[in-house]
């Protein structure tokens, strides 16, 4: 935090004395706009054809030293308060980097290879229901787009803006026409959004009770194995329909989470059954590289004093371990315990039989004359009978 | 159990054991240490050929060996993050704050020098012996009113100081909010980042009207160098129709900071000017042109001021070089680039937008083996599968790795003691809890998802990663 603390607090003293300054010179001004008109009425008395007398010159010789003065030391203050002005600069330069750019390699997004970087960010567009942003994009780009790539887009954003309208109509209507398919990835939403339309009717008070009754023996019926005890409860809470359900132990179907967690829901099956990752690409990508590009700058500074060069001029690795956190783990990736590698087609992991995984070339070097001790385990074992595993 | 230590990255043989299971003995292991790494790592010409000695010497050891990212969702993201690309963001309208100080400056000491003009001309009456009221009062008129104006002059001055000063401030403050309490709040933080770094990408490639557009529907105008873009947009334009005049006006107006670059923007377009009065077979006039603005210049410009006036002798259509280069129209192409450099370096932007980098970084962090072996490992998910990303990032770095994290095939969750990676007999491995669901709904049988042959989840057996 304390980057930001530094630039607004530099910023925040320019910005007083800008200001102390501003009232300063108002009222410095005025006083001798106002002390000079005095002088100026003083001398009309004397009358026009007559010469002022000498205490009144005097007087107006000491005004006009004043003036000069006043004037002249506003300016100067005013150029005083440059090095605060500078400070912020200075504040801006110390904790924040400006040469960024050192990081990255510019061949790798130019040339052909802008076509796909358009063409990730115009899929981002869509993603983010960006509609006319993207067809704006592709105008100005020329990108073209195979038509296949944006039509789902369309439909689900269409879906989600009414649901986020808290209109269920387009998710059940899609929700049905792909019933065989979100039952193979056992996908609840069909009966989600039947519940979310069933409490919607209890909302409406005591005499849509028979509605609400009648929706769920037509609805309900076919998710009966698989959601009994959620249906249990939704018809246990028409006892209370009468009394108010805000004050039943059912007041939760009232709250304003389950349409955001429908959102959620719809999001995630629709995705997943368009094969679709949930989150935007490009957001994943960009907010991992803002947790990877602090590390890797403070890399490339060592190694700019350590003479090392060409961080990205390579097909290998980074020079140095980013952490992501779990939520950004989309692949197993099995590092050798022994010798501190990520496996290969060449070095794949071996399992050996009592259960440890190790790199095949950890497992040659721990061999000796055809015997293997398990540097795990006090099992001793014939280095054959490990076995090549795929995570 | 042998626990991971970052201080440990390089591999030797010896015969030591130390933190090694007690049954271990005296039993010839691998050892990692870091002081065997130094002299290697840092060594000299070997260091060039890094990376691919992989296997040998492993990655950087001790201190900067692993960087940890805390909590789920990165709440607590470091702070670094925002300094590293953040920049430009402060820097820019700082920039335009010091320029309105200077002018400001400028301003006020016109006005001083006016009422002290004014002031002076009542003293020299003074010193005199006609010292009629009428003429000293109207002198006094004069005086009130250069105060006057020095007063609204000063007023309006401060007071754009100000609105610029906030704008660096609404930024620095928009800036604190990256690591707000709320996760919602953080996100939506993070999602305006993005449409930041989208807006200047896209003005940076030329795609003004979808950054502004972006920009206006997010509210965001305020948080992106927007204005500076579209001021350098104009002159592109109009250089691109062959007009100097923005871009002359551009150069004064930046002249101090373009002389401290060394820049020779303004030189070139005077040059391009005579050119084309040459082309346009006005050959007194371009000597007038020359006269005027090719004396005085700096002593490296002398070879092309000379190849310029050689070019008075050569017919328009000449396929002379270097005059037949001169006379190309693809010389403006490069004034506009050379414009755009320019720019950028004025206000201190990297040659690169920050939206490159941190894609490129990103791409990097999240690229695994994985994301380049087929269908079989490719999930959905992980921006790296994506065809586009992934043909990106193809020449890219993997991510490092030096201790497994393992995800579960089917269900995507981490394996853990939890939920304990189970291998099937042709050596596949998935997580515990997905087979055993599996299994249930299914007498006991598992379809392997990859292989699509059926196992007994009684065959499944555990597999022990350190
Ligand atoms: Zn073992
Ligand atoms: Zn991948």
């Amino acid at each position: 935090m304390e980057a930001c603390t530094a630039v607004a607090r530099e910023i925040e003293k320019v910005l007083t004395k800008f200001t102390s300054y501003s009232d300063h010179a108002s009222n410095t001004i005025t006083s001798l706009h106002s002390n000079i008109e005095n002088l100026q009425t003083e001398i009309d008395q004397v009358g026009a054809d007559k010469n002022i007398t000498d205490p009144q010159a005097s007087i107006l010789n000491e005004a006009m030293g004043r003036v000069k003065e006043a004037v002249t030391r506003l300016s100067s203050d005013h150029r005083d308060l440059h090095s605060s002005v500078s400070k912020v600069g200075k504040a801006i330069d110390k904790n924040f980097t400006a040469d960024f750019g050192c990081i990255s390699n510019d061949s790798v997004f130019s040339g052909d290879k802008q076509q796909l970087v358009n063409e990730v960010i115009c899929q981002h567009f869509f993603r983010e229901g960006l509609l006319d942003i993207a067809e704006e994009f592709i105008s100005e780009t020329g990108l073209e787009l195979q038509e296949e790539s944006r039509e789902p887009f369309f439909e689900l954003n269409r879906i989600l803006a009414a649901l986020k309208a808290r209109d269920l109509g387009p998710a059940l209507q899609w929700a049905e026409e792909n019933r065989e398919k979100l039952r193979a990835q056992n996908s609840s939403l069909e009966f989600k959004l039947h519940r979310l339309a069933y409490i919607n009717l209890i909302k409406e008070g005591p005499l849509s009770v028979g509605q609400a009754i009648e929706y769920a023996r037509v609805h309900f019926t076919p998710f009966v194995y698989q959601h009994e005890k959620v249906i249990q409860s939704l018809m246990g809470c028409l006892l209370y329909v009468k009394g108010g359900l805000e004050n039943s132990p059912y007041s939760d179907l009232l709250s304003p989470h389950q349409w955001s967690e429908i959102c959620d829901v719809f999001t995630r099956d629709a995705c997943s059954l368009l094969g679709l990752s949930v989150d935007s690409s490009l957001a994943v990508c960009v907010n991992a590289g803002c947790t990877a590009l602090p590390v890797l700058l403070n890399i490339k500074q060592v190694m700019q004093q350590r003479a090392v060069h060409n961080m990205w001029n390579t097909k290998e690795e980074l020079p140095i371990e980013i952490d992501l956190g779990p939520s950004s783990r989309y692949h197993s990736i099995f590092a050798c315990p022994i010798l501190r590698q990520q496996s290969t087609e060449t070095n794949p992991p071996m399992r050996l039989i009592c259960g440890h995984v190790i790199s095949r070339d950890a497992l040659n070097k721990l061999t000796t004359s055809a015997k293997l001790k398990c540097p795990y385990c006090p099992v001793e074992q014939n280095p054959a009978d490990a076995v090549q595993i795929f995570f | 159990m042998y626990t991971y230590d970052p201080m440990v990255s390089c591999i030797s043989e010896s015969p030591e054991v130390t933190n090694m299971p007690f049954w271990l003995g005296t039993a010839r292991v691998v050892r990692l240490h870091t002081e065997t790494l130094e002299p290697f790592f840092f060594g000299g010409a070997r260091l060039l050929g890094l990376w691919s000695e992989a296997s040998e010497l492993s990655h950087l050891p001790a201190k900067w060996a692993r960087y940890s990212h805390a909590g789920e969702g990165g709440r607590h993201e470091s702070m670094a993050d925002v300094s590293s690309i953040e920049h430009p963001t402060l820097k820019v309208p700082y920039d335009v704050l010091n320029k309105k100080f200077r002018l400001a400056q400028k301003t006020l000491d016109r006005e001083v020098c006016h009422v002290t003009t004014a002031v002076s001309e009542l003293e020299r009456i003074l010193f005199t012996d006609n010292q009629s009221a009428s003429q000293i009062s109207s002198l006094l008129g004069g005086v009130v009113e250069k105060l006057s104006s020095f007063k609204r002059k000063a007023e309006e001055a401060t007071q754009e100081e100000v609105e610029c000063g906030r704008v660096v401030k609404r930024r620095v403050e928009h800036l604190r909010g990256h690591d707000a309490p709320s996760p919602a709040t953080v996100a939506e933080w993070r999602r305006t980042r993005l449409d930041r770094l989208l807006v200047e990408y896209l003005l940076r490639a030329g795609c003004y009207s979808t950054a502004t557009k972006l920009a206006s529907s997010r509210g965001i105008e305020g948080l992106t160098n927007l204005d500076v873009f579209l001021v350098a947009r104009e002159v592109e334009q109009s250089l691109a129709l062959h007009d100097t005049s923005k871009c002359l006006t551009w150069c004064h107006d930046n002249k101090s900071k373009l002389r401290k670059l060394n820049s020779s923007l303004e030189f070139n377009v005077r040059m391009q000017e005579y050119i084309e009065l040459v082309k346009g077979d006005r050959r007194m006039d371009a000597i007038r042109h020359a006269r005027k603005y090719f004396t005085g210049q700096e002593p490296h410009h002398l070879p092309s001021i000379q190849r310029c006036m050689a070019l008075i002798a050569f017919p328009a259509n000449t396929d002379v070089s270097p005059y037949k280069e001169l006379l190309s129209p693809s010389r403006w192409d490069l004034l506009i680039s050379q414009f755009r450099s320019e720019n950028l370096k004025l206000y201190q932007l990297s040659s690169q937008s920050a939206f490159s980098v941190v894609v490129q970084s990103g791409l990097s962090a999240l690229k695994t083996p994985h994301c380049y072996r087929g269908a079989t490992g490719h999930n959905p998910d992980c921006p790296v599968c994506q065809p586009a990303l992934n043909a990106l990032a193809s020449p890219l770095p993997y991510a490092h790795c030096s201790q497994s994290r393992l995800v579960c095939h089917i269900s995507g969750d981490q394996l853990n003691e939890n939920n304990q990676p189970l291998m099937l007999p042709n050596g596949y491995v998935y997580g515990e809890k997905a087979l055993r669901q599996m299994a249930s709904e299914n007498n006991d049988t598992i379809v392997c998802p990859r292989s699509r042959q059926t196992f007994n989840i009684r065959d499944a057996e555990k597999v022990f990663v350190m």
